[in-house]
């Protein structure tokens, strides 16, 4: 067999090529590592197109990333966020998902709480309130709180209530701005209107004594808290002992899927879920979002494939003399594999590098649109960047890189000697 | 508007109606009602079957009759939210509710040559306990959702009309430069550099053109998938994906356009570039 024909590799391993000195040596171009960036730079215009494209598909993966498990992440570091495990709602609905309450909260709560596992209970009611401003009637969101055990607010300025504080208040900031009022302020409650009458069933007078910033509310929603009992005789709840929800807090984190378990049990007409359920059922509705996202990032992946394959291809085809001279003076064929697979990995790297500034820009961006939904609690962000995926990202990226750069370097390493030295000399 | 307020539709689960069993089938004298379709599914219940119907789910005292089973209009903002809806008469759903002569709302038809808005600002005016709404302002603040969704889709799409245009040059540019040697041997021959240069550009408008009916096609094969998958995962007869004429039409004439943009530029370096360098000589 002629190892020039055939190309074996009969020289691998050998330090120096025996001929040619290397002043006289065109271009050297896979001999060393060295020598990659190099050739990136042979056609600059070539190479920052290239890099160009990486970059846009890079911000693209990028963002795909963050977004597909994002929102999960932030919704659950938000019903996490004051320690409480689980809610337990009217059956078939999440908490104030709809108007539905439960009655008899009390014996509720007292069942609940006798479960040696179960550290806090919190019940909650919410519904529409009005407030009085001279003649006119303002709608205002109101939760009916226990202080004491509460999972949905965290007090800004002024003072929490306190457990006996039935006439206090909290606001939102909206709310405040709503009403003009401040700290120490005087604000009419009323509840319970009757449209044929034009009289408000219940009224009462409360006095602003914090501000606080409700952890669920939507952007510029206009919310007021008070005690559990001001609210269920604002929304006439209160003989039937109404609420919305109850947060439970379990002593050890661990053991929160087991009280869950036994709270289903004990109270089968009731809907008990713990944060993960309530994750799991949050990521059904965004099933979109995270398909997407899947099918855009594969598609980028696609595409930065498609970008170095096409771009090494060429190059190398037009390399092919200098690969066959390589080739003849002795420069091993997995040489030549490795030095082609290195470029296209580096060009996708830097490509890459140059995207993730990109994508966090475009990140920010396509966050700020989707945050507009109506309805969705302020604190919660779609794109939320994790360690562990944005490393798996950028591993996938780089050997995206290394796999397009597989076919050009077969092709180089392929190339018969012989057969491509005479057709470069004619 | 006795018939839009006749049948009132509620929600599986809300405070109307959270619990149905399957058909008992008992002797009784029901109301009436009418299941949507995947209900009627999952229940596993038929037109002439009875239900046992209440607000608690421990206790479901009273019953109904499926007098009917219908396909709910396609609803894009309730999709996600996978509930499920039957219908009562007005009466018995108050009843049920112990919540009698109460409605959440009213539907209101005005007469010829009265707007909507100034009928709602007349109400508003004297309203204590509710508020008007214009139909268009509700329509309007529904379709918030939908305005966030286009503006996410429309930022996603620009993204991927850059790659694109970038992938597009990039390719064209490769494509030209491929033909070096090719151009080198027409400049040889004697061949005018427009001639070449026009020939170039005539094959990179051919590729471009080429590959956006590859890509029309893949667009339109992608777009019936996708509407076939979430059709089925959704249970619904919504569409997801319309590919417009206009669609198409700026698809490829940014497709044909970047392809002649990059071919011209690529062409130009080639003929202005010596003969002998483009053979490798120079």
């Amino acid at each position: 067999m002629n190892d020039w024909e055939e190309g074996s590799g009969k020289g691998e391993g050998k330090e120096d090529p025996p001929v040619l000195p290397a002043s006289r040596f065109p271009l050297p171009w896979v001999t060393s590592r060295a020598f990659t960036p190099r050739n990136l730079l042979r056609h600059p215009v070539r190479t920052a197109l290239a890099l160009a494209g990486i970059m846009v598909t890079t911000a693209m993966l990028l963002d795909m990333v963050l977004l597909a498990g994002g929102i999960e992440r932030s919704f659950e570091q938000l019903l996490l966020g004051r320690g409480y495990q689980l809610r337990i709602s009217p059956k078939g609905t999440l908490p104030f998902d709809t108007e539905a309450t439960i009655p008899r909260a009390g014996a509720i709560r007292d069942l609940i709480a006798a479960d040696p596992e179960v550290a806090a209970v919190g019940p909650m009611l919410g519904g529409a309130v009005y407030a009085r401003r001279g003649d006119s009637l303002t709608t205002l969101f109101g939760y009916g709180i226990d202080p004491a055990a509460q999972a949905i607010y965290q007090v800004e300025s002024g003072a929490d209530l306190d457990a006996a504080d039935t006439t206090g208040l909290l606001l939102s900031e909206p709310a405040a701005r709503l009403l003009g009022a401040t700290i120490g302020d005087t604000v009419t409650l009323a509840g319970g209107l009757d449209p044929q009458m034009a009289l408000a069933g219940v009224e009462r007078r409360l006095v602003v004594r914090g501000m606080v910033r409700w952890l669920y509310d939507y952007r510029g929603q206009p919310s007021v808290g008070t005690l559990l009992p001001v609210m269920q005789s604002l929304a006439h709840a209160r003989a039937e002992d109404r609420v919305s929800v109850f947060v439970v807090r379990v002593h050890r984190d661990q053991q929160a899927e087991a009280v869950t378990t036994r709270l289903r049990q004990q109270l089968p007409a009731l809907e008990v879920n713990s944060v993960t359920d309530l994750v799991i059922r949050f990521r059904e509705r965004l099933v979109y979002f995270r398909q997407l996202s899947y099918i855009l990032g594969v598609i980028s992946l696609g595409v930065t494939v498609l970008l170095v394959a096409t771009l090494m291809t060429i190059t190398v085809n037009e390399r092919l003399g200098e690969i066959a001279t390589l080739r003849a003076i002795g420069i091993a064929r997995g040489t030549i594999v490795r030095g082609v697979m290195l470029e296209g990995a580096l060009l996708t790297a830097i490509g890459g590098a140059l995207g993730v500034g990109l994508g966090v820009i475009t990140a920010r961006f396509l966050d700020r649109i989707l945050t507009s939904f109506p309805g969705l609690p302020a604190a919660i962000s779609f794109f939320v960047p994790e360690p562990l995926s944005l490393l798996l990202a950028a591993v996938v990226l780089l050997l995206t890189g290394i796999l397009a750069g597989a076919y050009p370097a077969l092709v180089a390493a392929r190339a018969p000697i012989a057969a491509t030295l005479r057709t470069e000399a004619t | 508007m006795q018939g839009a307020v006749l049948m009132l539709a509620c929600v599986l689960g809300q405070q109307g109606v959270p619990a149905l069993e399957p058909p008992s089938r008992r002797a009784a004298v029901p109301t009436s009602i009418a299941l949507e379709r995947r209900l009627a599914d999952r229940l596993g219940v038929v037109v002439g079957d009875t239900l046992d119907l209440g607000l608690d789910p421990g206790r479901l005292d009273g019953r109904a009759v499926v007098t009917a089973i219908y396909e709910p209009a396609a609803d894009p903002s309730i999709i996600t939210r996978r509930e499920l809806y039957l219908r009562l008469h007005l009466p018995d759903l108050a009843a049920l509710l112990g919540a009698p002569d109460q409605v959440d709302r009213f539907g209101v038809g005005v007469r010829p040559g009265v707007r909507p808005e100034e009928a709602a600002r007349e109400l508003n005016r004297v309203a204590f306990g509710y508020r008007a709404f214009p139909s268009a302002e509700i329509a309007n603040e529904s379709s918030q959702t939908f305005r966030v969704v286009s503006r996410f889709h429309q930022a996603i799409a620009i993204i991927s009309v850059v790659a694109s245009a970038v992938f597009l040059l990039c390719i064209m540019l490769l494509k030209v430069e491929e033909r070096r040697r090719d151009a080198a041997v027409m400049r040889f021959t004697g061949i005018s550099r427009l001639t070449i240069f026009t020939a170039l550009l005539l094959e990179a408008l051919l590729v471009a053109a080429l590959g956006s009916v590859l890509g029309v096609l893949l667009a339109l094969g992608a777009s019936a998938v996708t509407n076939l998958y979430y059709q089925r995962f959704f249970d619904t007869t919504l569409v997801f994906s319309v590919v417009t004429g206009a669609t198409l039409r700026f698809s490829v004439a940014l497709s044909l356009g970047l392809g002649v943009v990059a071919g011209s530029l690529a062409a130009w370096r080639l003929v202005r570039t010596s003969p002998v360098m483009l053979w490798g000589r120079g």
